[in-house]
C-alpha cells in the first residue's frame, strides 16, 4: 500500500529484501497498490486466492472475510508475535473477533477527535485566537462561537466559502460515540452508556443537524456541500474555503500544512475517545493464501519492531529520499523536494509502527511522545475491545447503509429542510431492519460484557 | 437418404472453412463458455479453502437482498424505463444525425461533424459528471447564477430535486451515447445504392420521400442488430452515469438507483462474492431471456431481419 507510486519503489522494495533476508533470512515481495486501485484489487486477489502473506483488512469486511476465510486466524501464532504485541499492549486485543485474531491494529492515535481546521491568516486578521473557543456537545449552544466565527468572516470577506469539504459534525461517526463497527446502533455519549441506541434519532445527531442547517442557509458552508467530493484539504489549498471539519490529531496542523499549503489552526469540537474502531479501523492481516503463515506472523512480528523497514517504508531509501536531521527527524535532502523525491509516502498510519521510525521534519522532535501522553489521556469507550460480528444481520446492514447514505449528508449539511426529513430517515431505518441489528449488536456486547 | 447424401456433400464442400472457424470456436469455448461454471458461486456461500466448487451451497440467500428490500421496485423500475428510454432517443437522434451526416457535400466538413457527435462517446464519464456539474452547481453553477437571474427564472437546488434528473440524464446519456449509433448508421447509409436515389430523383421523390422510402427501409436490418443488442443490456445501466453524474446525492436516490448503483453500494462495503455474483447473474439471465423473446418477435414479423 503506498500514497503514490514512486520511481525508486523498485530500490525500496530490494532494500526491504535486503533487511529481510540478512535479519529473518527471508525473501519479500511486495506489492504496491494506491488506495485507487487497492479496495479492488485486493478483493479480487483474496477470492482467487492468489499468493499473498501480508495485507491490510478494513474493520467493515472483516465478517466477509472470515466468513470466505480470506484471513487466517492469528491466535495461533501469538508466539511469534511477542514482539508486536509488546509494542501494541492493550490495544492488540481490538483484532479479536470472538476469539479470532484477525489481525494487528497499527501504531497511531487512539481518538478522531472532530475538529475545525481554519486558515490563520484570516484567522489572526479577525483577531481570534484558538483559547478563546471552547465548543462542546456537552452544551450545544457552545457550537454559537463556530457561527460568530464563520459571520465575520462572511462579513469581512463575503466571497469566501467559511466550511466546505465532506465533513461535518453529524458525519463524524468516530468522534462523539462508539458506533461499534457500524452506524446503526451506537453507544452514545463517547461510548459512557452499555445501551446500543440508535444516534441517527439521538438529541445529539438532532442538535448536529440543526446547527448544520443553520450554517447551510446562513450561507456560511458552500451550497454545494452535500454533493461534493472533494476533500476540505483540497478546497482550502483552492484558496476560497476558510475552513473544515476533520478528524484531529496532535500534529494536525504540520500535516495539514503539507496538504493544503496554508498555516492552519486547529479548534476541537469535542473530546477524544477511545474505540475498538479506533484500532482496528485497518488491520494488517495474513491472507488464508499465504504458503507458510508462521513465517509470515515472524515477519508481521518484525515490521513492528524494526525501525529501519519503518523508516524505509515510509520514506524512502536514506540519503537519497530522506536524510536525519541534527534533531533526529527525517527530511528532503538538498535538492530534493516534494515533486522531485523518488519514493515518499507520509502515511504513517497504514504502516505498522511509524513510532519505530523517524518522524518528518516539522514536527516537534518528541512527537511521538506526543503522541503516547494524548493516547493514554483519553476517555475509553465501555466497549473497548469488543468488535461486532456482522455476519448474522448482514443482510440487513447492506440495506441500512444504502438508506443511510440517500439521506445523512443531507441532513447533517442542512441541505434538506429537517423537520421533513428526520422522521423519514429514521422510518426508513426501522423498515430496513435497524432493530433487528440494535438488537443483535446489544446481544453480543451483552455477552462479552460478562465475559469480562 | 437423399438428404443424408447432400449434407454429406456439402460437409466435404465447406470442411476448410469449418477447419478456418475451429480456432475462433475453441477461443470462445475456453473464454467464454469454461468460465460460465463459475456461475455456481452464486449459490454457494463462497469460501477461500473450500473453492469454487467445494463451498457449501447457499440456494437463493444471495439472491435475497436484491429482492428483499423495499427499494426493489424503484430500481427495477429505474432501470428499465430509464434504458426504454434511452434505446428510443439514442436511436431516432442517431439516425436523424446521420441522414443530416450523409447529406453534407462537403468531405471535409462531413468528417467534421462525424468526429465531432463522435467525441462526447470518448469522454470519461467522470469528466462528464463535472461538466454537467459546472452546469448545475448550487454555488457556481451556470444555470443558477448565470442564465437563469438573467431570464428571472428563481435558482433551482438540482442536486435535491428529483424533478428534472430523468430528462438530465437521458439528454446527457443522448449527448454521450449518439455518435456511436450515428456512426453505424452513417456506414449503413453509404452502403445504400446510389441508383436507388438516382431512379428516385427521376420519379420527382423529394427529400422526404427518398429518406421514408429508401433510407429508412434500407437502415432496418441494422437498426434491428442495434436494437437487440441493446435489449440485451436492458437490465444493465452505465454505472457511471447513474453514480458519477448526480454526484453519488441522497436526494435523488428515487430517480438514480438502478441496479448496479444499488449492488455497488450494497456490497461496496460487505464485498461478498456470492451476492456479487448473484446480482450479475440475475442481470444476465434477464438479457437473455429478452434478447431470444425480442428475436423471436422480429423473426415472426420479418424473418430477414432476425439474428438467429
Amino acid at each position: 500500500m503506498v500514497a503514490q507510486e514512486g520511481p525508486n519503489q523498485q530500490k525500496v522494495n530490494e532494500a526491504i529484501n535486503e533487511l529481510a533476508l540478512k535479519e529473518l533470512n527471508m525473501k519479500v515481495n511486495m506489492i504496491p497498490m494506491t488506495w485507487g486501485t487497492y479496495n479492488n484489487q485486493i478483493s479480487m486477489m483474496l477470492a482467487a486466492n492468489e499468493p499473498l502473506d501480508i495485507f491490510l483488512a478494513f474493520a467493515d469486511r472483516f465478517s466477509t472475510y472470515i466468513e470466505s476465510q480470506y484471513v487466517v486466524d492469528l491466535s495461533q501464532y501469538t508466539n511469534e508475535l511477542q514482539g508486536a504485541f509488546e509494542v501494541l499492549g492493550e490495544d492488540a486485543e481490538c483484532g479479536y473477533i470472538g476469539d479470532f485474531l484477525v489481525g494487528l491494529g497499527q501504531m497511531k492515535e487512539r481518538g478522531y477527535p472532530a475538529g475545525l481546521i481554519v486558515r490563520k491568516d484570516i484567522f489572526d486578521e479577525l483577531g481570534y485566537k484558538v483559547e478563546d473557543f471552547n465548543v462542546s456537545p456537552d452544551d450545544y449552544s457552545s457550537f454559537n462561537q463556530i457561527t460568530e466565527l464563520f459571520a465575520k468572516v462572511k462579513e469581512a470577506h463575503p466571497d469566501m466559502i467559511c466550511m466546505d469539504g465532506t465533513s461535518i459534525m453529524g458525519l463524524q461517526d468516530l468522534s462523539y460515540m462508539d458506533n461499534l463497527g457500524s452506524d446503526f446502533g451506537v453507544l452514545e455519549n463517547y461510548g459512557q452508556t452499555t445501551t446500543v441506541t440508535n444516534w441517527f434519532e439521538s438529541e445529539q445527531w438532532k442538535n448536529f443537524c440543526q446547527i448544520g442547517r443553520e450554517w447551510f442557509t446562513k450561507g456560511y458552508l458552500s451550497q454545494d456541500i452535500a454533493v461534493n467530493q472533494d476533500s476540505g484539504e483540497l478546497k482550502m489549498k483552492a484558496g476560497n474555503c476558510f475552513s473544515f471539519i476533520a478528524n484531529v490529531k496532535p500534529n494536525t496542523n504540520v500535516e495539514k500544512l503539507a496538504q493544503t499549503g496554508y498555516e492552519v489552526e486547529v479548534i476541537p469540537l469535542g473530546d477524544a475517545m477511545k474505540n475498538t474502531n479506533a484500532v482496528n479501523s485497518a488491520l494488517i492481516s495474513v491472507a488464508n493464501a499465504s504458503k507458510d503463515p508462521q513465517k509470515a506472523a515472524i515477519f508481521l512480528n518484525w515490521i513492528y519492531t524494526s525501525q529501519e523497514f519503518n523508516d524505509l517504508i515510509n520514506w524512502g531509501i536514506e540519503g537519497e529520499d530522506w536524510v536525519l536531521t541534527e534533531d533526529g527527524l527525517a527530511a528532503y535532502p538538498d535538492g530534493v523536494d516534494a515533486n522531485s523525491v523518488g519514493y515518499h509516502n507520509d502515511f504513517g498510519y497504514v504502516y505498522p509502527n511509524q513510532f519505530a521510525g523517524h518522524p518528518w521534519t516539522g514536527n516537534p522532535a518528541d512527537i511521538w511522545e506526543q503522541y503516547e501522553v494524548y493516547n493514554s489521556g483519553i476517555t475509553t469507550s465501555k466497549a473497548y475491545g469488543f468488535t461486532f460480528d456482522s455476519t448474522p444481520v448482514a443482510t440487513e446492514e447492506a440495506q441500512l447503509v444504502a438508506v443511510r447514505d440517500q439521506y445523512w449528508k443531507d441532513l447533517a449539511f442542512g441541505a434538506v429542510d429537517f423537520d421533513e426529513k428526520f422522521q423519514e430517515f429514521n422510518d426508513a431505518l426501522y423498515a430496513a431492519g435497524l432493530q433487528t441489528v440494535m438488537d443483535e449488536k446489544q446481544r453480543q456486547l451483552d455477552e462479552w460484557l460478562a465475559a469480562q | 437418404m437423399e438428404r443424408k447424401k447432400l449434407s454429406a456433400a456439402k460437409l466435404r464442400q465447406y470442411l476448410p472453412l469449418y477447419l478456418m472457424m475451429l480456432p475462433a470456436l475453441i477461443y470462445l469455448f475456453i473464454n467464454n463458455y469454461i468460465p460460465m461454471a463459475g456461475i455456481v458461486v452464486a449459490f454457494k456461500k463462497f469460501n477461500a479453502n473450500d473453492g469454487m466448487f467445494g463451498s457449501p451451497w447457499a440456494g437463493l440467500t444471495n439472491f435475497t437482498y436484491l429482492f428483499g428490500s423495499n427499494d426493489t421496485a424503484i430500481i427495477i423500475r429505474n432501470t428499465l424505463l430509464y434504458n426504454v428510454a434511452f434505446i428510443i432517443v439514442n436511436t431516432v437522434a442517431g439516425i436523424m444525425l446521420a441522414i443530416f451526416i450523409s447529406d453534407v457535400v462537403s468531405h471535409k466538413l462531413k468528417k467534421l461533424y462525424q468526429s465531432a457527435v463522435l467525441l462526447p462517446f470518448l469522454i470519461s464519464i467522470v469528466v462528464v459528471s463535472y461538466i454537467v456539474f459546472a452546469l448545475l452547481s448550487h454555488e457556481n453553477g451556470m444555470l443558477n447564477k448565470g442564465l437563469f437571474p438573467a431570464l428571472g427564472i428563481e435558482p433551482v437546488q438540482w442536486y435535491n430535486d428529483t424533478t428534472w434528473w430523468p430528462l438530465i440524464l437521458i439528454v446527457t446519456n443522448c449527448w454521450k451515447g449518439v455518435g456511436y449509433g450515428t456512426l453505424i448508421y452513417i456506414a449503413a447509409i453509404a452502403g445504400i445504392d446510389n441508383s436507388f436515389y438516382e431512379a428516385a430523383e427521376l420519379d420527382g421523390a423529394n427529400k422526404w420521400q427518398q429518406i421514408t422510402r429508401i433510407t429508412l427501409p434500407c437502415l432496418v436490418p441494422s437498426i434491428i442488430t442495434l436494437l437487440i443488442m441493446n435489449i440485451g443490456k436492458i437490465f444493465y445501466s452505465d454505472f457511471g452515469l447513474f453514480y458519477q453524474v448526480p454526484q453519488n446525492s441522497g436526494s435523488l436516490f428515487t430517480v438514480t438507483n438502478t441496479i448496479d448503483t444499488y449492488v455497488y453500494r450494497a456490497l461496496v462495503s460487505s464485498g461478498g462474492i456470492g451476492r456479487s455474483s448473484a446480482a450479475s447473474l440475475f442481470q444476465s439471465v434477464v438479457g437473455f431471456v429478452l434478447v431470444m423473446v425480442s428475436n423471436l418477435i422480429v423473426r415472426k414479423a420479418s424473418p430477414d431481419n432476425a439474428i438467429f
